[in-house]
């Protein structure tokens, strides 16, 4: 119960103070004007009806414990905002400080607040206990809604089960390697960089605990990150988080003290990986939403994307016969590095040097205080500022008037083609959510390529990276939509005019894809070298480009799934993750096997040693991507026509 | 089906007198939604008469804006059949959405266009040709004020200019009948006369207006035809004079209708007010 007196000074300095916090600052000290109940907010928290009055009070002062790491590790951090209010004892003048303050500027309230017989105070564990409730209710109640997503949740839920077991085994076989703490703490930090990479790019599995709709409720920011935390951790992914943190610990602790270590280890690990993800969802989607920083959030999601992708591509090269070795000289500096420095701990405990482990935890527990702390600072920024739309409704239109009567539109085909291509485009641009797809798929289209042509892991055929992940911006097109596709359902009424819809989003897709796909081509060969490849990789990009083209059309058309808008790090609808990316790998898959014929010949020219025709590809290679978007439309097309209602009611969701 | 020869309002003395032998703009015979356990719409019998300004009333929760969106093609129901000018919604969509125009409530527009571009957009997916989308748009803006917002993104737009151009948008292909969900919902007084006025006159020419509220003062003043719906059912339906009947007003008895009248709070609220907690 230290968090929330170690947190006013910084929320009495900031300026949107009139909301909520304060409300509950008021109330609390002037119930228990000792002061020492100051930690425990008084959440009268309509929805929890689990706090009864009579017992819950006496226990807000007697019970400091809330969840226990957090709080534990939380004063470290506090004394440098503590600077402010220049007070010797923290806890006691900075509760009457906001009593004053409040009684001044909440001026309803102190009558009422005076003569208040027993104010409800919940105590954290309630609060928190409603929060996994809640999260437990949403994730049921996403799931209920169709026995298709339903399966769709539990077959992803399998397969991430099955994938930690896996690795669990793999870990449990490594005990007693002499390099497997080294693989363990660089697993711990991929894991790490994963975990905050997640939910700027896919739709993680906690996304249902919006802070921002909790705003009105009276509690604390420190509270309510806490209790958030631990309904964080309810899901898949902290889980499988769960699964490897302990196959690490099981794979590097020898003896009772190295097991004892290695279980806060696992906790720790886990609950920084969660605070990681919520804090970095929670200052990103801060800056998605203001239209300014949208840009800014856009770069730093690449950079974020760039990084991993480096991550993923040294873990490719040291997972190698004997790379093992090669991971010692990162593990030196991994094992100071929070959180990978908690299972380095447990070596440390090993070797009897308690003192390091001790350290190497503390670390870790600071790290995770801090990721705390910073979360909610973002929460009370989200929570109490204005979002972005609103400041830069005023600043909006002399940018639009300089685009009036652009030349796109001419360019264009007439008829619905050109304007569905031209309302397409606008939106790759305009629309934050398409933005970030366009800008994620151009530039890891074209870093991918060109990273893993300077590995030397590169062949020819990289510029399919270009391909595919452009591909995919076809996937979910009536999604992208929103509920905004009534409109273009209203002007649906044949199959002709659904495939028009279809074929003027794929010619938007391809107008930029097209080029785009051979820029890469050409980059990728000038880095290799290798000119002579050109039509064959140049034709194989194209066909898989078609091919995903068709399948996308397809998908869309048969697996629709709605993409929330208001919220930058959303990309699916709470329990239609599962649904958004089994389409996506089965189209993949899809495209893959359709692109099989061409592939085939690709091997057996090679291989054959017709190396003379290898030209043909190109032809064929553009030819067959044609066909096959023009199949895939075509074959879409009467699906989306006569599913229209059905379209909208699964993209209006959520 | 009850085409009252009564014409309670002045203002539609301007209306052509074709009610009675006219067929009706809209019928609905049997239509049923059920969501879940929820019956939403429990079999809707409905004639609704051509030319006219008609409300659809009924509490939240009754239905109205499930069965509009059933009848404008947006929801497909679980059964009944909707004929709109003679042509069935779900057998001949082709004919049918080139004669409605509809919108509707708690869906999106494509927000990130302009206003102007988004008429534009709609009116070419319409298939009309382009100059007289822009001609029309320019008229259409300018009459709902709102020529100087034309350029903003309707994302920035408040309730009200939503509401406009969201009319806006279903006015541009010159509909026969024209279905809004709870127009007035959120629109200040300025705009809701703007709004009022256009479909006035559109309605003026022999056009038909279905528009569903619960602001009984304003279908009131607004229509000369209403349906009371209540728990997914028509609880009554005519012109305005029949369904008020002896009540002073539709709001009593609407109430009536629906069986919410004399429901006081009682004693079950006694700890509201009074300043103590």
């Amino acid at each position: 119960m230290s968090t929330p007196p170690g947190r006013s000074p910084s929320r009495d300095a900031s300026p949107a103070i009139g909301t909520s916090p304060d409300r509950t600052a008021a109330s609390t000290a002037s119930a228990s004007p000792s002061g020492a109940g100051a930690g425990a907010p008084t959440t009268p928290d309509p929805p929890t009806g689990a706090g009864s009055p009579a017992t819950a009070r006496p226990s807000a002062a007697a019970s400091p414990t809330g969840p226990p790491p957090g709080t534990a590790a939380v004063p470290p951090g506090a004394p440098p905002e503590g600077t402010a209010p220049s007070g010797p004892a923290p806890v006691s003048p900075r509760a009457p400080s906001g009593t004053s303050r409040a009684a001044g500027t909440a001026g309803a309230t102190p009558l009422a607040a005076g003569s208040r017989p027993a104010p409800p105070a919940a105590g954290g564990a309630a609060v928190t206990a409603v929060f996994v409730r809640l999260k437990l209710s949403l994730l049921r109640n996403g799931l209920r809604q169709s026995a298709g997503r339903r399966a769709v949740w539990i077959i992803s839920l399998v397969m991430a089960l099955l994938f930690a077991a896996l690795h669990l085994l793999g870990l449990i076989a490594l005990r007693g390697n002499d390099h497997a703490e080294a693989l363990v703490l660089s697993l711990t930090a991929v894991l790490t960089v994963g975990w905050a990479v997640m939910p700027l790019f896919f739709a993680s599995g906690d996304e249902t605990l919006d802070p921002t709709r909790l705003v009105m409720l009276p509690l604390r920011p420190g509270r309510l990150a806490l209790s958030l935390l631990t309904a964080s951790l309810v899901g898949v992914g902290p889980l499988f988080t769960l699964v490897l943190a302990a196959g690490s610990v099981v794979a590097v602790a020898h003896g009772p003290a190295a097991a004892v270590v290695g279980v806060v280890a696992a906790a720790l690990v886990v609950l920084v990986c969660v605070a990681l993800s919520r804090a970095v969802a929670a200052a990103n989607v801060r800056l998605l939403t203001s239209r300014r920083g949208r840009d800014l959030a856009l770069l730093s999601g690449l950079f974020i994307a760039v990084g991993a992708q480096f991550v993923s591509l040294a873990v490719q090269r040291l997972s190698a016969p004997g790379g093992l070795r090669t991971l010692e000289p990162a593990a030196d500096v991994l094992r100071w590095l929070p959180p990978a420095s908690a299972p380095a701990a447990v070596r440390s405990a090993n070797e009897g040097a308690y003192g390091a482990a001790a350290v190497q935890l503390a670390l870790a527990g600071a790290a995770l205080a801090l990721l705390v702390w910073w979360w909610q600072r973002s929460l009370t920024g989200l929570m109490t500022s204005p979002d972005g739309s609103t400041l830069q409704a005023a600043t909006a239109p002399g940018r639009e008037r300089s685009r009036e009567g652009s030349g796109l539109a001419r360019l264009l085909p007439a008829g619905r083609t050109g304007t569905v291509m031209e309302r397409t485009l606008r939106y790759g641009w305009r629309d934050p959510k398409a933005k970030t797809g366009w800008a994620s798929a151009l530039g890891i289209g074209l870093l991918l390529p060109v990273v893993y042509t300077l590995q030397g892991n590169g062949g020819p055929y990289v510029a399919c990276w270009a391909a595919g992940l452009l591909g995919i911006q076809m996937y979910n097109q009536f999604g992208q939509d929103g509920s905004a596709f009534w409109m273009v359902a209203q002007t649906i009424s044949s199959r002709r005019d659904a495939y028009l819809e279809l074929r003027g989003r794929a010619l938007a897709l391809a107008l930029v894809a097209v080029p785009y796909v051979v820029l890469v081509v050409v980059i990728s060969l000038a880095l290799l070298g290798d000119w002579g490849a050109f039509p064959e990789a140049l034709g194989v990009s194209l066909a898989l480009l078609g091919a995903m083209l068709a399948t996308g059309a397809l998908a869309s058309a048969h697996f629709p799934y709605s993409i929330p808008q208001d919220s930058g790090f959303k990309n699916a609808a709470p329990g239609q993750a599962g649904l958004a990316w089994i389409s996506m790998l089965g189209g993949l898959a899809v495209a893959a096997v359709l692109c099989s014929p061409l592939l085939a010949l690709t091997v057996w020219l090679h291989l054959s040693g017709g190396h003379d025709w290898l030209w043909l590809l190109l032809p064929l290679g553009v030819g067959h991507g044609w066909a096959m978007t023009l199949l895939g439309l075509r074959l879409a097309a009467p699906r989306t026509a006569s599913r229209l209602p059905e379209i909208l009611t699964a993209v209006a969701k959520g | 089906m009850t085409t009252g020869e009564d014409t309670p309002e002045g203002h539609r003395a301007a209306a052509p007198e074709t009610g009675a032998a006219a067929p009706p703009a809209v019928s609905v015979r049997g239509l049923w939604k059920r969501f879940g356990e929820q019956v939403a719409v429990d079999g809707v019998d409905l004639d609704v008469p051509a030319g006219r300004f008609i409300g659809l009333v009924g509490p939240n929760g009754a239905g109205k804006t499930t069965t509009l969106a059933m009848v404008t093609g947006l929801l497909r129901p679980d059964a009944g059949r909707v004929l709109v000018g003679g042509h069935d919604v779900w057998a001949d969509p082709a004919a049918v959405k080139a004669r409605i125009g509809v919108l509707p409530e708690g869906l999106r527009l494509f927000e990130r266009l302009s206003g102007r571009e988004l008429l534009a957009y709609t009116g070419r997916l319409r298939g009309l040709p382009g100059d007289e989308v822009d001609e029309r748009a320019t008229q259409l803006l300018d009459v709902l004020g709102l020529a100087d917002a034309r350029h903003k993104l309707v994302i920035d737009y408040s309730t009200g200019m939503r509401k406009k151009i969201g009319l806006a948008a279903a006015l541009l292909h010159n509909p026969q009948v024209l279905f809004l969900d709870e127009p007035f919902e959120g629109v200040d007084p300025v705009s809701a006369q703007t709004i009022r006025g256009v479909l006035e006159r559109y309605t003026g020419s022999g056009a038909t207006v279905v528009f569903s509220s619960h602001v009984m003062e304003l279908v009131e003043s607004l229509c000369d035809w209403v349906a009371v719906m209540a728990t997914g059912r028509i609880r009554a339906h005519g012109p305005l004079a029949e369904v008020r009947g002896d009540a002073p007003s539709l709001q009593d008895a609407f109430l009536e209708l629906v069986g919410a009248s004399g429901r006081e709070p009682g004693q079950s609220l006694d700890w509201l007010g009074g300043g103590a907690r």
